[in-house]
């Protein structure tokens, strides 16, 4: 059955919408398709492998703003990670979202050095994951002050557009850390070396579904997959955690849940 | 730009002249931070330290107003040496033999004491130029907002013919365009001595075909400048004045004057989405939809036309310009303004503009269309020049070093300059009113090198008041060394503090841009005020 | 299931409103609002990457500063009028003006922030109504 099939059924049984692609002038851009206008729907083959954009971050503020709508989605295995790690983080009610899971072509899970290019619904009928290499290793043969050049050389020539920020799935919070003017001093350019990098590095252990997006939004071009990789990579050696996994929350997440509130400060 | 903005990534040498790319130019910095990673040699020629000089292979660092004098003893070399293109110069061009004797005198030593840079990095600068498979020369407002602004063009186009380095890809003289339509506002004709497609006003053939088309007689004079229409309006001979969209009391130099003269126009309509300034002076300000609100097409700095979506409803009685300009037609009861939507406008301009004949709105899409374009079956044009130049051949322009109009002296001993900054544009309509980039940049602010600092008595954030003979402002002081000793830099964005009030009106006498790189200033130390240093002790400590 | 009519997401390509290298960029759009913005992923030259005052250009679009009434200026005082009065008030001083002083003592300044078919009309009302070249763009800076 086609996505569009699959679609069509859902707005059958009570979706308000499903959101995926339309094909406007030879791009893809988010649409999100109602029965006036299902019909439009593409083919997932269709979707030109570069144009991917945060589904998941867009579902998340439609749940928000139609509070007691139900959608659809035409996902990727990268935006179903996003959404089961932002269900934990209390972003998304998945009971109001019902998915229709799709397979990244071959090229660009290679691109994406992706181990995971499907949905879960599809585990069965896939391949086992290949070994997945995000640059971390060459990075890592460097020595070390060779490696502490690579990064600093590429920090230095970020403009501070935000744009990782922005188009990152898991970047949800109302107060960015990359905006306190005692972390990161404004106005500046490069932002505080490495202070910026690293702040958000953190914020992405335990978070980060290696989607990829904030490195193809990079105008600097920053090898920011391998940054948040290795961290990853931390992550789930030190901890066991893989962010995107359903089940148990980050150990990160319970660690600032326990600590983090003013409330607990103050009793 | 003669190439476009994709090429950049690929060429082998970059040449920056008088442009903070990173700031002003985001995402065409970041094709040249990709093509130093592909192995690009990158030459920076500013005065001032710009986020692109950390990649760089060498920054010249040159005496403010002198760009001029070291590309021709560049170019004097590169012709000594015998490193210049004969193939190209011989099939492609014409006047090299008076480009030659023009650089008689144009030493490395004479250029090295005009400008400040050592004679050995001259040459080393015009060695590695002319050794580069594909160079690509990229420059911006400061190089051009000189009094020599357009010798400066003259000059770097030049060097690119010298060199061989037009008509192919990564190469070519690349003028980046500092607002989104400044190239389209040029293509249609909104200009004193052009007409739509540049067609002269003088010239009687190109004008009787628009007065055919238009069924109307056009006045054959050019007409005034901006600046120049403000001294008529200044002398009391402006007596209605329209202007759409432009904070003029910000943009254009001597605020001051500016200010006096709009007020002395009898009547003064302002067209604008926010209230500015200059609306305030209107005697009618009418709102208008701001580019979300509206359709029709830019042209960015690639020449690409491109189509603006409609995405809501401009707020209250706002209307675009466009409905603005129909409606305003038809009270008049001029003719030929028949028009109920953009499209039908684009297909007029198709008919008058030949490098959009080929365009149409279907075409343009998500992608947009790169004029020149002919016909509905003509791709675009991604450079320029492939086979022959518009006028056949390349004629070498030779061009004499002019030294900038306002030199310091004693009582004003500093070299001002301005431009912008990455998180705010052009006179802030837009930005100061986005939460987001007025917190990165709040505060208009002088920077100035920590040798004067010392000297002035002026610490990182103190206030401090900067005067020039035209008038003077109060600001921060940043105290940094991306500018050098004896020079100051202000961004011009801020009312509080608007850096014009200082500029010079020193015009370029062919086209008429005023100087407002560089004036002479001096610095008065105000009341202190502490704010933290901004020093990365983190890089420091390596 | 709620009222469908209620339920929207769209995206709008267009053109980054700031500098000249025109980078391509979507804007989100729900129920008449524009909320967020994104960039273009297959533009062919800024292909998916924005700057600050890219990703910020939604943000002045509901600034309280925004003009949203025609505003008419007398004797120091300001007063809200129609759109159609002030155009009305616009043709009559112009044509004042141009039968009084002719066209020399008229002048148009356009704008490089707006369209070309814009630019175009605002050229061809100076040059066949007014009858005067006295019309230029701030594109010289
Ligand atoms: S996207 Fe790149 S340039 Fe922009 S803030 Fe992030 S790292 Fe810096
Ligand atoms: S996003 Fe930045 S670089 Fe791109 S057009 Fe806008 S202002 Fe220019």
């Amino acid at each position: 059955m086609s996505v569009k099939e699959e679609a069509k059924n859902l707005l059958g049984k009570g979706m308000d919408g499903v959101l995926f692609y339309q094909m406007k002038d030879g791009s893809a851009i988010p649409h999100l398709f109602t029965s006036k206008d299902i019909d439009e729907m593409p083919d997932v083959r269709e979707i030109p492998d570069s144009e991917r954009y945060p589904l998941s971050d867009i579902l998340s503020k439609l749940l928000m703003r139609f509070s007691s709508a139900k959608f659809g989605i035409v996902a990727r295995g990268c935006d179903e990670r996003a959404i089961i790690e932002l269900e934990k983080h209390q972003q998304i009610d998945t009971s109001r979202v019902s998915l229709i899971g799709f397979a990244c072509s071959p090229e660009l899970a290679k691109i994406c050095s992706c181990s995971k290019p499907y949905t879960e619904s599809l585990a069965d009928e896939m391949n086992e994951a290949q070994e997945i290499s995000r640059g971390i290793e060459s990075v890592e043969r460097m020595s070390t002050p060779a490696r502490l050049g690579f990064w600093l050389s590429n920090f230095s020539v970020c403009v501070k557009c935000m744009g990782c920020r922005n188009i990152c799935p898991l970047c949800f919070c109302k107060e960015c850390s990359l905006q306190d003017e005692d972390l990161v001093e404004s106005g500046v350019l490069p932002p505080s070396i490495p202070t910026f990098h690293l702040l958000r590095a953190i914020d992405m252990a335990g978070r980060c579904v290696m989607c990829g997006l904030c490195e193809e939004a990079c105008p600097a071009g920053i090898p920011l997959r391998t940054l948040y990789g290795k961290v990853s990579e931390i992550v789930r050696e030190e901890l066991g955690y893989v962010p995107g996994t359903r089940g148990v929350k980050s150990p990160l997440e319970e660690l600032g849940s326990s600590v983090g509130s003013d409330d607990d400060l103050k009793s | 730009m003669t190439n476009s903005i994709g090429e950049i990534s690929r060429a082998s040498l970059l040449l920056v002249v008088g442009s903070n790319t990173t700031e002003n130019h985001t995402v065409i910095s970041g094709k040249i931070i990709e093509a130093v990673r592909n192995g690009a040699e990158l030459i920076i020629i500013d005065p001032r330290k710009i986020q692109l000089s950390q990649i760089s292979s060498m920054h010249l660092r040159n005496k403010p107003g002198t760009d001029v004098a070291l590309l021709c003893a560049m170019m004097k070399l590169i012709i000594d040496e015998k490193l210049h293109d004969e193939n190209f110069i011989g099939e492609r061009t014409e006047g090299f033999e008076e480009l030659k004797a023009s650089l008689g005198n144009c030493t490395s030593a004479w250029a090295s004491e005009v400008s400040g840079i050592p004679v050995s990095e001259i040459e080393k600068a015009a060695r590695l130029f002319a050794g580069a498979e594909n160079a690509s020369i990229i420059y911006c407002l400061g190089a051009t907002e000189h009094v020599s602004g357009t010798d400066i063009v003259r000059t770097l186009a030049n060097l690119s013919m010298l060199t061989g380095n037009v008509g192919k890809p990564s190469s070519g003289v690349n003028p980046l365009r500092g607002q989104n339509n400044v190239q389209g506002a040029c293509d249609m004709g909104a200009l004193p001595n052009s007409l739509p497609g540049y067609v002269n006003v003088s010239d009687d053939e190109g004008r009787k075909e628009f007065e055919d088309l238009w069924g109307i007689k056009i006045p054959e004079s050019p007409g005034l400048t901006v600046p120049e229409m403000i001294e008529q309006a200044l002398a009391g001979r402006m007596h209605f004045m329209f202007i759409m969209g432009e904070n003029t009391v910000l943009s254009e130099p001597n605020s001051q004057k500016v200010i006096e003269a709009l007020k002395n126009i009898e009547f003064l309509v302002v067209e604008d989405i926010m209230k500015t300034d200059t609306t305030d002076l209107a005697d009618i300000a009418i709102p208008a939809a701001c580019w979300a609100e509206k359709e029709g097409t830019f042209t960015s700095t690639e020449r690409r036309v491109q189509h603006v979506g409609k995405a809501v409803e401009p707020p209250g009685d706002a209307k675009s310009d466009l409905e603005i300009l129909v409606r305003l037609a038809g009270i008049a009861g001029a003719e030929g303004f028949d028009f109920k939507n953009s499209r039908e406008v684009f297909s007029e301009i198709t008919k008058v503009v030949p490098a959009y004949a080929g365009i149409n709105y279907e075409r343009i899409g998500t992608k947009g269309i790169q004029w020149p374009c002919s016909s509905p079956e003509h791709e675009g044009t991604v450079f320029l020049h492939e086979k022959k130049f518009t006028r056949g051949k390349g004629r070498f322009q030779p061009v004499k070093y002019r030294p900038p109009a306002e030199v310091p002296d004693n009582e004003f001993p500093y070299v001002l300059m301005t431009g912008r900054n990455a998180f705010q544009y052009h006179t802030g309509t837009m930005t100061r009113n986005s939460p987001s980039l007025e917190r990165e940049a709040m505060y208009p602010y002088v920077e100035i090198n920590p040798s004067d600092a010392q000297k002035e008595s002026v610490k990182g954030g103190d206030m401090v008041t900067i005067s020039t003979r035209r008038g003077q402002i109060r600001l921060r002081a940043r105290v940094t060394d991306a500018v050098c000793e004896g020079q100051i830099f202000i961004p011009f964005h801020y009312r509080e503090a608007p850096a014009n009030i200082l500029t010079s009106e020193e015009l370029d006498p062919e086209v008429k841009i005023p100087e407002l790189k560089v004036c002479a200033a001096k610095i008065k130390r105000g009341q202190s005020r502490g704010v933290r240093s901004c020093n990365n002790t983190f890089l420091n400590s390596f | 299931m709620i009222d469908e009519e209620m339920v929207d997401y769209r995206t709008v390509p267009t053109v980054c409103p700031y500098c000249g290298a025109g980078c391509g960029m979507l804007l989100e759009v729900c129920s008449g609002e524009v909320i967020g913005v994104l960039p273009m992923k297959g533009h062919p030259s800024s292909k998916g990457s924005l700057c600050a005052k890219g990703w910020s250009s939604p943000e002045f679009l509901k600034s309280s500063n925004r003009l949203a009434k025609a505003i008419l200026r007398e004797e120091g005082e300001e007063k809200e009028v129609s759109l159609e009065s002030a155009l009305g008030l616009v043709v009559e001083n112009l044509n004042r003006v141009l039968e009084k002083y002719g066209p020399e003592a008229v002048g148009f300044i356009s704008s490089a922030r707006c369209t070309n078919e814009e630019n175009y009309l605002l050229e061809k009302f100076a040059r066949t109504f007014a009858k005067t070249n006295n019309i230029d763009h701030c594109a010289r800076l």
